[in-house]
């Protein structure tokens, strides 16, 4: 618990996107006690704007919003942390396999990973998708965390790489204890930081990518998203004949989650690279050179006063 | 320097075909024939005689698999892509480029704007490291790179396209004017590429940006920076020529992973802006299901995907003189 503060305490990223991304869970998990209406139901007429009864307004078909945003952030919670873990497991494994066992291994796994890195995901899954028809939750969530592991799995890597080499491990393996005790006791504590990192990562990839999936028309139109409300929103042209709250009010939800996990990411970055905590230590030096910059000048000015004594001002 | 672009090669060639195998496994894996489940769009347009042509071409022939697949490649490398199955028989090639200059335009000239606007910011901000600039502007659009393509994209186009009624909210160009080589046209093509183009640059640059910057934070530390400068060259020799060329490398690595992402935003702002291109025609083939077409998409972008790289490979090449030995 201690340890849990600390790590919150002075690391401001961290500390907001945990916030916003707890924020969200909370109203997924509260959904049925919250939401004003029942999600799907026609509960008034069409496109009817926000208003102290409807206080998102409603769908086209007269649903309200509201009540559907916070209903789809279940879903799509569900999906972006499912994909995340299945990515970050599969990063994990290749990760920590390519690094520890080297040569052939290692190439192979490169390679495989290179090619993950290179093509344009999101096409593929769309021509996999169009192929399977229209995709549930499930299946977008195991479509996107089998595409959106690669990324991690570099950077585990060039971590595992980097730990391999800590006197540690060697003395683990002179003591003779066995590789799986190796990366399982020895490497992986010291990668937590890197792994968490590559969740948040895979999972703020994956609420993207569900979205765009949806939005295309790949999803399953029956199930609440934000993804499935933006493409009703753009099936409706709702930005077009003004009901700009059908589709904005699902974007901002996307776009806050998506700030809340990346903005998570960004704190666990300073945790696996502390030097990026740049700002807090250049004010400090700021305010320290500016200190010495004063002292410099009075003693300049109070040199001028005196006669030369020799010494230049420096 | 043959060696290096040569494995570079080597890999795209591979990762192409990693492309070709996934479009030969993809139908092949799915319950039913494969051949019914690709040309299902077709029923009743296409004769007979034509289906046992294009079975062949498509590698759906009786066999092992690999002689299968041997007769796909065949048909891959042949340049022929088959028909579209909606705007039968016009070839998918044909569909293909009259929609690839749309997104390429879009996709490279977004890149290149980013790049050069989000480089020169970097090096600004990494100079007047801790400034107003440093510590505001630039985490503001790190902020706004990091909303997702797809709601920036319907913001501005609600914004600046519906409410202020600035620029148009759909086509490439206007219907009035005739396609060629006048600036009329121009102009048109242009007004209405603002609001796509906008949105890929802002969504973009913040990236670029930091990335920059911090890579330039790094350099600036170095000893040679030190020496140029107590050789008394001028701070925009020493900033430019000495450090941020070194410090560009980082960035143009980061441009090469880039691209897949830039390709996927370009399709989407596609969509909302309804704007011509590959993505708009990819929503087409999926809603009706015209997995010929969809399969030449996938192709056409993997290939446009890895020749960026391939450019970015060269750049890399031209900036680093170690690898020129």
């Amino acid at each position: 618990m201690k340890n849990l503060l600390s790590f919150f305490k002075g690391n401001t990223p961290a500390t907001v996107g945990t916030i916003i991304v707890l924020v969200f869970v909370l109203l997924s998990v509260l959904a049925p006690w919250i939401t004003p209406y029942d999600a799907n139901k026609r509960v008034a007429r069409g496109h009817q704007p926000p208003s102290a009864e409807y206080i998102m307004g409603t769908t086209r078909s007269g649903k309200d919003v509201l009540s559907q945003v916070i209903y789809a952030g279940r879903i799509s919670l569900l999906v972006g942390f499912g994909a995340g873990l299945i990515a970050t497991i599969i990063a994990v494994l290749v990760g920590i396999t390519s690094a520890y066992a080297g040569g052939r291994v290692d190439a192979f796994l490169m390679f495989v990973t290179n090619v993950f890195l290179v093509m344009p995901g999101l096409p593929m899954i769309i021509v996999l998708a169009a192929f399977l028809g229209q995709v549930g939750p499930l299946s977008i969530a195991l479509i996107l965390g089998l595409f959106g592991w690669a990324g991690g799995a570099r950077v585990l890597r060039a971590q595992a790489l980097s730990i391999r080499e800590k006197e540690f491990v060697t003395a683990a393996e002179v003591i003779g204890e066995s590789k799986w005790r190796i990366v399982i006791v020895e490497m992986l504590p010291n990668m937590v930081s890197l792994i968490v990192g590559t969740f948040a990562g895979a999972a703020l990839g994956a609420v993207m990518g569900q979205a765009a999936l949806e939005f295309i028309g790949l999803g399953d139109p029956t199930v609440i998203s934000w993804g499935t409300m933006l493409q009703w929103a753009q099936h409706n042209s709702a930005l077009i004949v003004g009901a700009w709250w059908e589709a904005i009010v699902p974007g901002i939800a996307i776009a806050l989650f998506a700030g809340g996990l990346t903005l998570f990411n960004m704190g666990m970055d300073q945790v696996s690279n502390p030097q990026l905590k740049g700002s807090k230590n250049l004010k400090r030096w700021k305010v320290l050179n500016d200190e010495l910059e004063a002292q410099r000048k009075a003693k300049q000015a109070a040199n001028k006063g005196k006669s030369h004594d020799g010494v230049m001002p420096v | 320097m043959g060696r290096f672009l040569g494995s570079r090669l080597l890999f795209y060639i591979a990762a192409f075909m990693v492309a070709v195998t996934f479009n030969f496994v993809l139908p092949r894996m799915m319950p039913g024939d494969p051949f019914e489940i690709m040309f299902a769009a077709a029923q009743g347009k296409i004769q007979p005689e034509q289906m046992a042509v294009l079975k062949e071409q498509f590698g759906f022939v009786a066999g092992p698999w690999h002689v299968q697949y041997w007769d796909y490649i065949k048909g891959i490398f042949s340049g022929d892509l088959g028909p579209s199955l909606t705007y039968y028989p016009t070839p998918v090639t044909e569909i293909i480029s009259g929609a690839l200059p749309w997104t390429v335009f879009l996709a490279g000239t977004s890149t290149l704007i980013c790049l050069f606007i989000g480089i020169l910011l970097g090096i600004f901000s990494a100079y007047n490291r801790g400034g107003k600039f440093d510590s505001i502007v630039a985490p503001a659009l790190a902020f706004i790179g990091a909303f997702p393509q797809m709601v920036s994209a319907m913001l501005i186009l609600f914004g600046l396209g519906v409410i202020l009624n600035w620029f148009p909210v759909g086509y490439g160009y206007n219907p009035d004017v005739d396609a060629g080589w006048t600036l009329e046209f121009f102009m048109s093509v242009a007004y209405h590429a603002a609001l796509p183009l906008l949105t890929m640059i802002i969504c973009g640059i913040g990236g670029w940006l930091f990335l920059m910057r911090n890579s330039m934070i790094n350099t600036l530390g170095e000893d040679y920076i030190t020496m140029g400068k107590a050789k008394g060259l001028s701070t925009r020799r020493v900033m430019i020529n000495y450090a941020a060329r070194n410090a560009a490398l980082p960035v143009v690595t980061a441009v090469a992973m880039a691209l897949s992402f830039v390709v996927a935003g370009a399709l989407i702002i596609e969509l909302i802006y309804n704007y011509p291109g590959l993505g708009n025609e990819m929503l087409g083939a999926v809603a009706s299901r015209d997995y010929p077409l969809l399969q030449g998409l996938l192709l056409i972008i993997v290939v446009c995907v890895l020749t960026a790289n391939f450019i970015a490979d060269l750049a890399y090449f031209w900036l680093d003189p170690r690898l020129r030995k």
